[in-house]
């Protein structure tokens, strides 16, 4: 019964996740619309940027249908921005902000949702510009890591300075990796470290790990008695059979 | 030379160095005693001398009338030309100076010391003075362009860095790496950067003891002066026009190159110590040099006879890579850089001949002013030299070809160009940039190679040819492509046009125009072809060549013209305004109806503002941006005399330059799905160029407030005023097209829908009024009388808007209103 993979999301599940986000495409030759499952496309008229989903976009970018623009935050100007905020003495506790929300249209004018039909308020990590040329230049979206991948593997042609944006994010994730490794450090039963602005990847990353810590803590800390009762019903448990199972459990709502 | 050349004992053995004042008549050298020198020039007397405390002197550097002086002890002292003696200590470092360098308006003085700042300080002021201090290490040289705009340091760590110094903080605008060797701050080596007089490149010594011509358009590396010398180079110097270029090496040797085939003319033998600074005398065949060993040389007829003529050209271009070769005699085919030109948008109307003629009368008539200046007045620039031959071209040439911008009596006309087309950047330019793809031409010596791609790859496919005719205009769009080429002396004008695909053969066309008319703009529309000439005729011909009509513009010259469908923009020099430039008119008609909808109406531009660019939006508006970066829309143009220029983006208060970091313009490309799609130019730039730079779109936001409020709800009020007055704007030019043509079904049921959105941004205006406050029930009603919605339904909103902020004065007033409007009693008027 036991799950074969470690609690949380693998880094392909994440990357797979990140495909949906929209990057901007700047297609070569016209389509119409399509109906997809997440929504309808806009129709693509070269040589109007227009948003898509980047698995859609990084087809189109394979059959040579369109070019994709980077967001501004792929780039050599936002990245090392981005970096010196990271490497600053004075910002050195915390980590970069995300993209900001955009403004909330429900709330403000909720006296005439009649006249919106379609109201819907996007929530942090998703957002739907975090990576079209209309994001931020100077904060990193959830999805930053893949996103930057994907785009750095398959169009890199699309880029100023590829090799530069590809080191810059290098230099980027050891050192966003090495502050969440110094967070780790007070991690404690009742600890936690702070998250705000960390990538999904980077998460995906760690979970593992501080999941393993923050439990074994936890273990080790809490009083003979829980212990005892803890035992007791595992014991239950594995007398009814798929122990295991109940751990693994546990695991994943961490 | 017959005897070999005796040297001037000038100061004790050791590094020496000289300079010549700008007028050529003094050479000022420095050395390593306490003795400072000023030789006259064509003169074997004894020179004076000036006594100075310091007495290791390491620079120098010589205006008409002061020069200035670096030590070892790190001071920079001002000596007059004229009294010979010290004046100030400008600067002083705590390491030795390694160089100076006098702009050439001798305004500023950038000075190299072992520090590693460089510092720049006004010769007059001594307390002006900035630092460039972006390189790492200390400076070698340093040397100023010969536009005062530009240093370029050479760093001992091998690295050029450039700065631009014409903004208030001087800015790195590139590293050159790999160009010159690492040196000691004390070697004898030079890794000096020479600019050429053309001011379209310079040159530098390599590691490879070779001398490497750089463009400064693209710093690309163009061409090579090679193989002249075994040493490394310690000195180099292009003659003061450029076509001559000396070096000296760290093996004794002294070299003579020329420009255009970078051959050596002359390898002079008889040198006897390293030469560590070589200066041309700005006019005369003389050249001076200065060793190791504290001696100076004025060589008289450095440049042997049969190679002397060489000096007494015009000023030569510098060798760039696939440039065409330029003849010597000085009127053949001349520099295609469009820094001679800086403001206009293009290039003369004038045949392709005449239009080089006046480049190079521009160039040498502005160059030649920069780099002599005779501001003493003593008329070495009317010598009987080539300065005498320059002289007259320059006032023959360009003034009588251009009108002169300070003279009160001549108006100053609004030169033609051709939207989306940018002048020669090196060997290419753009014919064309607009939404459907681009045309760019390659100049080939003997012809050009016209190259046109496509946006859309799979609708069209980009194609290439070879063009004899040397067109100078093109457009484009989605039938076709339209070129135009000044006359020659082969051919006249010709008008050529090449539809994308047929279902016959091919069916392009060209038209010659009557001999010595030039075209000054042509466009393109889906129906007909337009070309406006000096001649003052508008031509306007059919997709098939066929001509339609002809007639006299009433407002001339052109400046250009624009078209969509069957509506054909004019525009023209009017009459002189009040500040002696001429009012631009427009005409607008439509060609097929044959109605003229605007007659010599005003093109409303403010004083000094110029035209950028014209043409239609994707709906069919008229639409110009102008210099200061105001994108506008012409509203009710098709009532004669309703027609108004109303702002839809001024791209000068764009949030991206809120910060004020970025400084940033755009150019213009067209106005489609509205939004402003444009490129944008960094750095100063005035025109896109190679490779294509990206497409930008903004959305439109017309200036109705300023954004300086911090307050948020106040900001959002202000951004819902100016959605209201936009939303008016497109509802007005929706209305219009409807009303005034066969619109299709979709454009029909935009209007309701634009009408629909007016009333939504009221309705949203009128929600912040409410919430504002019981006083402001005023205000509230007026937005609500504002409702153009008939049916009621967007008052019985409003009515339901007050009520919930419990203003139930206002809903009562709203909803008598509302009644009022229903039985048809009350019109917009009596409110």
């Amino acid at each position: 019964m036991a799950l074969p993979l470690p609690p949380g999301l693998t880094a392909s599940e994440v990357g797979f996740l990140c495909e949906m986000e929209f990057v901007t495409v700047i297609p070569r030759q016209r389509l119409d619309g399509l109906e997809l499952l997440g929504g309808p496309t806009q129709p693509l008229k070269p040589p109007f940027p227009t948003p898509l989903p980047l698995w859609l976009a990084l087809l189109l970018k394979k059959q040579k249908r369109a070019n994709i623009s980077p967001p501004p935050w792929l780039s050599v100007e936002g990245l090392s921005h981005i970096l010196d905020f990271e490497t600053d003495t004075r910002t050195a506790e915390v980590f970069s902000p995300s993209q900001a929300l955009p403004p909330p249209m429900g709330t403000r004018r909720g006296y005439e949702d009649y006249l919106d039909a379609e109201i819907v308020d996007f929530s942090p990590p998703f957002l739907p510009k975090s990576s079209t040329t209309g994001a931020q230049a100077e904060a990193l979206p959830y999805h930053w890591l893949e996103v930057g991948h994907l785009l750095l593997t398959h169009a890199a042609d699309d880029f100023d300075d590829a090799e530069g944006v590809r080191r810059l994010l290098r230099d980027l994730r050891e050192v966003r990796m090495s502050k969440l490794r110094k967070g780790f450090k007070v991690l404690d039963a009742g600890a936690g470290v702070k998250l705000n602005g960390v990538g999904a990847m980077e998460i995906a990353e760690v979970r593992g790990f501080v999941g393993g810590v923050v439990d074994g803590l936890r273990k080790i800390n809490r009083s003979r008695e829980e212990s005892r009762k803890e035992r007791e019903a595992e014991d239950r448990e594995n007398g009814l059979g798929g122990g295991s199972y109940q751990e693994d459990d546990d695991d994943m709502q961490l | 030379m017959a005897s070999r050349l005796r040297g001037r004992p000038a100061h004790a053995p050791g590094q020496t160095y000289c300079s010549y004042s700008k007028n050529g008549r003094k050479l000022v050298t420095v050395g390593s005693n306490s003795l400072l020198r000023t030789f006259p020039h064509n003169s074997d007397d004894e020179p004076p001398v000036i006594d100075v405390r310091t007495d290791t002197h390491l620079a120098v550097a010589a205006s008409n009338d002061f020069f200035l002086v670096g030590a070892e002890d790190g001071t920079v002292t001002k000596y007059s030309l004229l009294t010979n003696s010290m004046e100030e200590i400008l600067v002083r470092c705590s390491l030795p100076i390694r160089d100076i360098a006098l702009s050439p308006d001798n305004q500023w003085a950038a000075v190299a010391s072992d520090e590693i700042e460089v510092k720049v300080v006004n010769t007059r002021d001594m307390e002006q003075v900035f630092y460039l201090r972006e390189h790492p290490r200390s400076a070698k040289h340093v040397s100023f362009d010969f536009n005062n705009s530009t240093i370029a340091v050479s760093c001992v760590d091998g690295i050029v860095y450039i700065y631009s110094i014409s903004s208030e903080q001087p800015q790195l605008l590139k590293r050159m790496d790999g160009l010159i060797k690492m040196l000691e701050n004390d070697a004898d080596a030079s890794s000096r950067v020479i600019w050429h007089p053309d001011g379209r490149a310079f040159a530098a010594a390599t590691a490879t003891k070779d001398i490497q011509v750089v463009a400064r358009a693209d710093w690309k590396l163009q061409k090579t002066f090679k193989g002249g010398h075994r040493g490394d180079i310690t000195a180099a110097a292009w003659s003061p026009n450029g076509a001559l270029l000396a070096t000296a090496g760290a093996d004794k040797s002294l070299v003579l190159w020329e420009t255009r085939t970078q051959k050596v003319v002359k390898s002079i033998e008889d040198i006897q110590d390293v030469i560590l600074c070589l200066q041309w005398h700005p006019t005369d065949n003389v050249l001076s040099y200065t060793n190791t060993n504290g001696e100076l040389f004025m060589r008289t007829g450095a440049v042997p006879g049969e190679h002397a003529k060489l000096l007494s050209i015009a000023l030569q271009p510098a060798p760039f890579n696939g440039d065409p070769l330029s003849d010597i005699s000085g009127n053949a085919i001349g520099p295609r850089s469009n820094h001679a030109k800086p403001g206009a948008n293009g290039w003369d109307p004038a045949s392709e001949n005449d239009y080089v003629d006046g480049l190079l009368d521009d160039a040498i008539w502005q160059d030649g002013a920069d780099f002599i200046e005779d501001d003493d007045g003593a008329g070495y620039a009317e010598a009987p030299n080539r300065n005498g031959k320059r002289v007259a071209n320059g006032i023959a040439g360009p003034i009588a070809k251009r009108p002169a911008p300070y003279s009160t009596w001549q108006p100053k006309i609004h030169d033609s160009f051709q939207p989306g087309s940018t002048p020669w950047k090196g060997n290419r330019r753009y014919l064309c940039l607009n939404l459907t793809g681009f045309v760019w031409t390659v100049d080939q010596e003997t012809h050009n190679t016209v190259t046109v791609e496509f946006y859309d790859r799979q609708e069209h496919r980009d194609y290439h040819f070879t063009d004899p005719y040397l067109y100078d205009k093109a457009c484009l769009n989605e039938k076709g492509a339209l070129f135009s080429c000044p006359p020659s002396a082969q051919h006249p004008a010709i008008l050529y046009y090449r539809p994308h695909e047929t279902w016959t053969a091919r069916t392009e066309w060209r038209v010659n125009l009557p001999t010595s008319e030039k075209i000054t703009s042509i466009s393109l529309s889906d129906s007909c072809i337009v070309a406006t000439t000096t001649a003052g005729y508008v031509r306007i011909y059919s997709l098939y060549g066929l001509p339609l009509k002809i007639y006299r513009q009433k407002s001339t010259p052109a400046v250009t013209c624009a078209s969509w469908r069957d509506y054909v923009i004019t525009v023209g020099n009017g009459p002189v305004g009040g500040d002696g430039t001429t009012r631009l008119l427009y005409t607008i008609e439509n060609v097929k109806r044959d109605e003229t909808y605007q007659s010599e109406d005003i093109l409303a531009l403010p004083d000094g503002v110029e035209l950028k660019s014209v043409f239609f939006s994707d709906k069919g508006d008229p639409c110009i941006y102008d210099s200061e970066g105001v994108l506008l829309v012409l509203q009710h143009w098709r009532k004669a005399g309703e027609a108004k220029w109303v702002p839809l983006l001024d791209t000068r208060t764009l949030d991206r330059l809120a910060g004020g970091k970025k400084e940033e313009s755009y150019w213009p490309v067209a106005v489609a799905n509205n939004k402003f799609h444009c490129i944008i130019l960094k750095g100063g730039e005035e025109y896109p160029y190679f490779p294509r730079p990206l497409l930008s779109d903004f959305d439109f936001r017309i200036p109705v407030s300023g954004s300086d409020e911090d307050n948020a709800e106040l900001t959002h009020q202000k951004m819902l005023e100016e959605q209201f007055v936009r939303k008016t704007l497109e509802h007005s030019l929706a209305q219009d097209l409807v009303d005034n043509t066969h619109a299709t079904h979709a454009q029909k049921s935009e209007v309701p829908v634009l009408e629909r959105e007016v009333d939504k941004v009221l309705l949203q205006l009128l929600a912040t009024e409410c919430r504002e406050g019981e006083e402001r029930g005023m205000k509230a009603l007026e937005i609500a009388t504002l409702m153009r919605d008939q049916t009621g339904k967007m008052l019985e909103a409003a009515g339901k808007v007050a009520q919930r902020f419990q203003r139930d004065i206002l809903a009562e007033k709203i909803a008598s209103l509302a009644e009022r409007r229903l039985v048809g009693i009350v019109d917009d008027d009596e409110v």
